[in-house]
């Protein structure tokens, strides 16, 4: 099995019979360890819907995905606990950063490794690392709205990695930030994703970070086609 | 840094908190069963008391004469009011004589006529006498007959009789005279004593019956005082205690005075004793009949005995007592109780010894298992 | 793992015990309203501990002498101490009236005691200053909520009292505190009116042709002094001997003396059955609602501040948290919120209840039972909330 994402024929279908609309024809897509790809598509193509199957918050109809070293769905759910798949193998970034208001920035991404029953110390160690590959970790005893909205992004995307998941869904990163915090973002993704080998699918419209990508996925109607990215790199 | 920061938020919650416990904590243990509760203790001492008696009475004259006439009539005049000092003998007032003196002049004239009447018997038996004498002499020399001889010594004989009969109709008249001259001298009220008029109860003018009082005098150096001692409470009450009077209206002025004796009648209605007391000097001016007064009697010392406040006597299941503290515990001690003061010291006769400590006031009523908070006073008392 | 709802309730501290502050005045109140109801039957049963009685023995067919107006001779007691089984009686009467003291007069049940019977029944079972009463008239022991102090004068119709002692919690079963005098000086007070009223009386004695008669000169004086005396008191206080029924005693009472009388547990029954049966269900009443309505709003609390966190909610169930652990979160608030509510309202209840003007008794039963209904309450409440938090689907959470 290799690493990364690997999603092929998958469909999605709401309602039955004469009714039924497929939000997702035919999706192919395939990510390596380490790759940041972009998915881009307008509203309605079918981009959130392809999220959250992914992400497995929702189930499609049809097809096969495989995250990681785990097929988890084949015309089917192959994985139980869908919940404990969201957080030990699936980093979530969004577009609104979604700190948890009542807990500092450590607790905030030492909660995920909490969860799956790490031990405190450990946790919250783990979560100083990223902090710190984050560059961020001066202000690790501050509340969420202590921070500056890109400093909030930063913690949410460290958030997404502790637990060292083999993949990263990533919706409008950058929806909110100016293009040079848009472009700290981007790259700070490709860093962490090119250190712990994370495949990453980032959700985009956003112009600024668009030339980052090396490749491509663009969605239609429900249907992906891969396309070469521009690749521009950061200073 | 981040442990700094989380102590700030801590400590200002723990400001707020930590007091709020603390004031529950309070709150629990100080009411409800766990609260103890507050009493003050007090040591048995020995000390002699002097039992008092305290009683109510009234102001009275010992002395009180009514004045009034021994039949019907009508009040014709009266010489004194009320207030007045008047002498043993003195004329108080009248009644109207109505038809009295005519009563008195019709004696006066039967009287006449009785003697004038004894006049003429006597001068009948003098002639009947004479006649009698001479006639017996004629008979011896048989001058007459002896039946007019007889005649005039039945004649002398009859004479005589009514000689007798006319002296007693005298005496008679002389009497029925005597008796309307007394009716007549009653209407003079008189007074039998020195004293004060204290009432005039008819004025001139309105009929009064027979025995009715028309002036009231009392001799001012009588007054005493008739007390009503309640039963319960007046042991050791005799003659010649010395006693402190306040009379009603001067209250704040104690007067001196003394038990002159106690009444062999009780009420047994009131269930009260009823005693005289008088006064050691009478106050001036005199206390009106009828004021009440209050009379606190002193009996004499009685030998030292522990005693205590009489608000420390309780009664528990039916058997009077006191909760005495020993060691910090608590226990119901029955007593048998002595004599008290007015100043509500009462002996233990049985029971408790001197130097034992025992509960005077609490704030509710005690258990064996109550526990005990010893204050000097209680709260509510100093408030 | 660390816990979620201490690091809410840390962060947001000051409006979490702001609530919890208000929500206990309002159970505060609920319990100072149990504490109202609980001191009012308290009041009934206070009147007849601290009369020291076993039974009460009033005229034949009336439910005397709080309940209805009751009179007997002053002399019946004696032939009651002949019944077997009676260790002690006194006479007593009561008379709820006016007290005067200096410019004010205050609401009491004037109490008429036997003279020297320390320890006898309807005497004062306890004091907390001065002394009991010593002289057969004009001395007096008050209740403290009367408001006199040792040493006043006061006036009891015409005749002035001097307060030698003081108690606690002698009240009448309305709540009165009561004044207690020697049984002569109010059996006087009782039936005595003013001087006016004396002075008519004579008057019309005076006029009536039977009691005037001319002969006899000493009649009218007679009949004046026979209607200013009152042989009446209003019941007879009895203890029993160890050992007999008091059931027994009353029933041979009742038979012998054609008297009433009443066991201790049938005046609770009267006092509490009738007496104060109307305002004690209106304030049951009352209380029920103010219960109910503090329950809904620690409901209401609850849910909304589950509702205010509901988006974090989501990010929490999205990012794995499982549903145990956020039902816990909400919960722990709850209960929480349910314990800082009880405490200020324990304290609150406690620090209030002196102030009301009749008494309030805060049993610690009622406090113990209040704790566990604000705990169900507030559980029933999260589970409420806790229902909601989990219906949120966390596909909310990544955009619409």
């Amino acid at each position: 099995m290799s690493k990364g994402i690997l999603i092929e024929g998958v469909r999605k279908r709401y309602g039955a019979g004469d009714t039924a609309v497929d939000a997702l024809k035919n999706v192919n897509m395939h990510v390596d360890p380490g790759e940041v790809v972009g998915l881009i598509g307008p509203s309605g193509s079918g981009k959130t819907t392809l999220l959250k199957c992914l992400g497995a918050v929702i189930e499609p109809s049809a097809g096969r995905m495989v995250l990681g070293d785990q097929v988890i769905y084949d015309e089917g759910w192959k994985i139980h606990d869908l919940r404990a798949l969201r957080r030990d193998r699936i980093g979530f970034v969004f577009q609104a950063p979604y700190l948890i208001p009542f807990l500092d920035v450590t607790d905030n991404v030492a909660l995920l490794p909490m969860l799956a029953g790490v031990p405190n110390s450990e946790a919250r160690k783990r979560a100083n690392e990223l902090l710190k590959a984050l560059d961020i970790e001066h202000r690790a005893g501050a509340m969420p709205s202590q921070l500056s909205g890109g400093e909030q992004q930063r913690v949410a995307i460290a958030r997404g990695l502790v637990n060292r998941p083999p993949v990263i869904l990533a919706d409008e990163p950058t929806a909110p930030l100016d293009s040079e915090r848009a472009l700290t973002v981007i790259r700070i993704l490709n860093d962490m994703a090119q250190r712990f080998e994370t495949a990453v699918i980032v959700v985009t419209h956003d112009e600024k970070i668009i030339p980052t990508f090396k490749r491509i996925y663009h969605i239609r109607d429900g249907r992906t086609h891969e396309e070469a990215g521009e690749g521009r790199p950061f200073e | 840094m981040k442990t700094i920061r989380i102590q700030g938020r801590s400590l200002a919650l723990l400001a707020v908190v930590l007091p709020l416990l603390a004031l529950f904590v309070y709150v629990v243990l100080r009411s409800g069963p766990l609260a103890p509760v507050t009493v003050t203790v007090s040591t048995v001492e020995a000390r002699s008391i002097s039992p008092g008696l305290f009683g109510v009475g009234t102001v009275e004259a010992r002395f009180s004469y009514r004045i009034g006439p021994t039949i019907a009539g009508r009040v014709k005049r009266l010489d004194v009011h009320v207030g007045d000092r008047v002498h043993a003998g003195q004329l108080l007032g009248e009644m109207d004589p109505v038809d009295l003196d005519d009563r008195v002049r019709a004696q006066e004239a039967a009287l006449k006529h009785a003697q004038a009447a004894l006049h003429e018997a006597e001068a009948r038996q003098a002639y009947a006498q004479s006649q009698a004498k001479r006639y017996e002499q004629l008979l011896i020399t048989h001058t007459t007959s002896e039946e007019i001889a007889a005649t005039k010594k039945q004649d002398l004989k009859i004479a005589n009789a009514a000689l007798v009969a006319a002296r007693q109709n005298l005496a008679r008249v002389r009497a029925d005279g005597a008796a309307v001259v007394a009716q007549r001298n009653n209407l003079r009220l008189v007074s039998p004593v020195d004293g004060l008029v204290v009432a005039r109860d008819a004025e001139p003018g309105s009929t009064v019956v027979a025995g009715q009082s028309v002036v009231e005098v009392i001799d001012p150096q009588s007054l005493w005082i008739h007390v009503r001692f309640d039963q319960n409470s007046a042991t050791g009450l005799t003659a010649d205690l010395p006693a402190k009077i306040t009379l009603r209206s001067r209250n704040g002025q104690s007067l001196k005075g003394g038990v002159l004796r106690v009444e062999p009648l009780a009420d047994p209605v009131t269930e009260e004793i009823l005693a005289k007391i008088v006064f050691d000097d009478l106050p001036d001016p005199l206390p009106p009949i009828g004021e009440l007064a209050e009379v606190t009697v002193t009996l004499p010392e009685l030998p030292a005995m522990p005693v205590v406040s009489n608000a420390v006597v309780r009664t528990e299941g039916g058997q009077l007592g006191v909760w005495q503290v020993e060691d910090g515990e608590l226990h119901f001690v029955s007593v048998k109780l002595g004599q008290g003061n007015l100043d509500g010291q009462v002996q233990i006769r049985e029971g408790l010894a001197i130097g034992d400590h025992v509960v005077v006031y609490s704030e509710k009523a005690l258990s064996k298992r109550s526990r005990l908070h010893i204050v000097e006073q209680l709260p509510e008392a100093a408030k | 793992m660390i816990s979620l709802a201490g690091r809410d309730i840390l962060n947001a501290w000051g409006k979490f015990v702001f609530t919890g502050i208000g929500l206990g005045l309002l159970i505060g109140v609920t319990l100072t309203m149990a504490g109202v109801y609980r001191g009012m039957v308290d009041d009934g049963k206070a009147l007849l501990d601290n009369s020291g009685a076993d039974l009460w023995v009033v005229q034949l067919g009336t439910l005397g002498p709080y309940a209805e107006s009751s009179s007997i001779n002053d002399d019946v007691y004696r032939s009651i101490l002949s019944v077997p089984g009676v260790a002690q009686t006194a006479n007593v009467t009561y008379l709820t009236m006016q007290v005067r003291q200096g410019r004010r007069d205050v609401r009491s049940m004037v109490v008429g005691i036997v003279a020297g019977g320390l320890g006898k029944p309807g005497w004062p079972p306890y004091l907390v200053a001065g002394r009991q009463i010593t002289r057969s008239h004009y001395e007096a022991v008050a209740d403290i909520a009367t408001g006199f102090k040792l040493g006043d004068r006061i006036q009891v119709r015409r005749n002035h009292y001097t307060v030698v002692g003081l108690t606690r919690r002698m009240v009448s079963s309305s709540g009165d505190p009561m004044v207690f005098i020697p049984l002569k000086d109010a059996q006087e007070a009782q039936f005595l009116k003013d001087n006016d009223a004396v002075l008519k009386q004579r008057q019309r004695t005076a006029e009536n042709p039977s009691f005037n008669r001319p002969g006899v000169p000493g009649l009218l004086d007679a009949v004046i002094a026979s209607q200013s005396k009152n042989p009446y008191v209003n019941a007879v206080l009895v203890r029993i001997q160890p050992g007999y029924s008091a059931n027994e005693v009353a029933q041979k009472i009742h038979r012998w003396q054609r008297l009433t009388a009443y066991t201790r547990s049938q005046m609770e029954e009267i006092l509490i059955g009738k007496l104060i049966a109307t305002s004690s269900k209106q304030i049951g009443m009352f209380l029920v609602i103010l219960a109910i309505v503090s329950a809904a709003i620690v409901a209401f609390i609850i849910y909304t501040l589950t509702m205010d966190k509901i988006r974090e909610i989501a990010v929490l169930k999205l990012i794995g948290t499982r549903n145990r652990t956020i039902a816990a979160m909400i919960m722990q608030q709850a209960i929480a919120l349910g314990v800082i509510g009880f405490v200020v309202g324990k304290i609150t209840a406690t620090f209030a209840a002196p102030l009301f003007p009749k008494y309030v008794l805060l049993m610690p039963l009622d406090t113990v039972a209040g704790f566990f209904a604000i705990l169900i309450i507030c559980v029933l409440a999260s589970l409420i909330a806790i229902r909601m938090a989990l219906k949120v689907d966390p596909a909310e959470a990544i955009g619409g």
